[in-house]
């Protein structure tokens, strides 16, 4: 999203150089919001571009990259040239390196399949609200991203004993006085295997919208630990001080008053995704002329399995197994699905719940916090069948 | 995809890096700039000072109190925004006698066809 004196330019520069938008014929400024190759993305913000997926694109284990969800904190670089980007690894290392897109030809590629969620995802359900970004249920999705492990490039600089956070700068455009998007992970996780510096989304390289040329992967933890547009690397010997790592993106120590505040010092810092499912269909006031409805979604759990997604089709009275999809990877989601065959045409509460393998369930009611994080609650749609 | 053709298409990026950004950049275009913000004395100034850095999509979704209105706004004064002393006042009201947890929300907005 741009300014339209910024528009103007860029129109006038991209007719030059023989290019035309589709956008530079007739009015230069349409009713709605044009995102070439997002068409259907529910806009939450222009700009900063904040894209949530429909529920009806959640139907699939690996969710298509013009579907899959885009959080920005910032304005994208505005210029990304490939041949020019460099990233730099720092800090508690033996040897600082330089690195071209063509350097990471030296190191292997690694491809995990992860399921991606922005840590505010269903923070427009919450109750009392919070600021920020409503996410209902799309700010979520599934990819195979291949890269290099970040172990290995931190192998290759010679990570010292007193290394113990590692920290991502990206190359998001920075407006005003606010705070640089940076953000650290503890040395371990960096440290596992399948932490990667990512290049490859779904066999193609990153877009734009994800993070081209490179971002860093962090399996099974909130969207916000997977910086874009990567450029630093930095060993530090302790977690990154700045504002989205204190106070941002922390929840409460221990579970406080709904609408109450709280002290930064009594919170810590988010890493893994919670429990969770989501119903993707029907959606929420669908009108159904048939009895047999199959519902169907999604379900994850971070750095942890799926056990088992529940469905109740009666506001939670009664619940029943739904069967899990074979298509599954450690980090991935599960997609899920019951039939069920509706006894009469009338109003329905439908609802899904997730338990993980360590046990834990997804509850009726998430943790508030002033922020908005790690919403799970039990997934719910109202649906009418008609006949 | 092969290591030797994603480096490939790094290397048509490179070469093609220039005019492919200002397509990309270029081809975004919001209606939160045509749209307005809800009449009221300050709906000009607040327009102005928040849509410098971001949208208003993200100011009209919000469902806030006059308590969490204040700190964003101090928020965002620190962070920038260009508010006089005497607007701030004025501002926190506007947005929370526009903007209150007890308002429906609106539809949502959907990237349009191209």
């Amino acid at each position: 999203m741009i300014s339209r004196r910024h528009f103007i330019g860029l129109s006038i520069a991209a007719a030059g150089a023989g290019a035309i938008s589709p956008l530079l014929h007739g009015v230069p400024f349409v009713e709605g919001v044009v995102v070439p190759g997002e068409e259907g993305m529910i806009v939450r913000s222009a700009r900063f571009l904040d894209l949530e997926t429909p529920p009806e694109f959640l139907n699939s284990w690996i969710t298509q990259v013009p579907h899959f969800f885009v959080r920005n904190h910032m304005h994208e670089p505005s210029a990304l040239y490939g041949g020019e980007w460099r990233l730099t690894v720092g800090g508690e290392v033996q040897e600082t390196l330089t690195l071209k897109l063509t350097d990471l030809e030296r190191f292997g590629l690694h491809a995990v399949t992860n399921t991606l969620e922005c840590a505010g995802n269903g923070r427009g359900f919450q109750r009392p609200r919070v600021p920020g970004v409503q996410w209902e249920r799309g700010a979520v999705g599934t990819a195979r991203f291949v890269g290099l492990r970040l172990h290995d490039l931190l192998e290759r600089a010679g990570t010292r004993k007193t290394g113990k956070h590692v920290m991502f700068r990206g190359l998001d455009e920075i407006p005003g006085k606010v705070p640089a998007f940076v953000r650290s992970i503890p040395i371990e996780k960096a440290m596992d295997t399948d932490t990667l510096i990512a290049t490859q989304m779904n066999g193609a390289p990153l877009t734009r919208h994800h993070g081209f040329p490179a971002r860093a992967l962090v399996p099974g933890w909130v969207g916000a630990a997977s910086c874009k547009w990567l450029t630093e690397i930095k060993v530090l010997d302790k977690e990154f001080e700045g504002n989205f790592m204190k106070p941002g993106y922390r929840m409460p120590n221990s579970p406080i008053s709904p609408g109450s505040e709280i002290n930064p010092d009594d919170t810590h810092p988010i890493t893994s995704m919670d429990v969770k499912s989501i119903i993707a269909g029907p959606s929420d006031g669908a009108s159904l002329k048939s009895r047999v409805i199959k519902i169907h979604g999604a379900a994850w759990a971070g750095e942890t399995d799926i056990a088992r997604v529940e469905v109740s089709t009666d506001s939670g009275t009664t619940w029943n197994l739904a069967a899990l999809d074979t298509e599954r990877a450690r980090y991935a989601w599960r997609l899920w699905n019951y039939v069920w065959h509706a006894p009469r045409a009338g109003n329905y509460t439908i609802m899904s719940r997730a338990t993980d393998g360590a046990g834990r369930t997804q509850p009726q009611s998430a943790a508030w916090n002033p922020s908005g994080y790690l919403y799970n609650a039990i997934d719910q749609v109202r649906i009418h069948v008609l006949t | 995809m092969s290591l030797r053709k994603v480096l490939g298409a790094y290397r048509l990026e490179c070469r093609a890096g220039a005019i492919a950004i200002l397509l990309l950049g270029g081809s975004i275009v919001s209606q939160a700039q045509l749209h307005d913000l809800p009449a009221g004395l300050m709906q000009a100034k607040v327009q102005t000072a928040c849509t410098e850095c971001h949208d208003s999509h993200i100011i009209m979704q919000q469902r806030l109190g006059p308590k969490i209105w204040t700190k964003e706004v101090d928020k965002m004064i620190r962070w920038g925004a260009l508010v006089s002393p005497g607007d701030r006042d004025p501002f926190i009201d506007y947005l929370s006698i526009n903007f209150p947890p007890e308002k429906a929300t609106d539809p949502v907005t959907r990237v349009e066809p191209r």
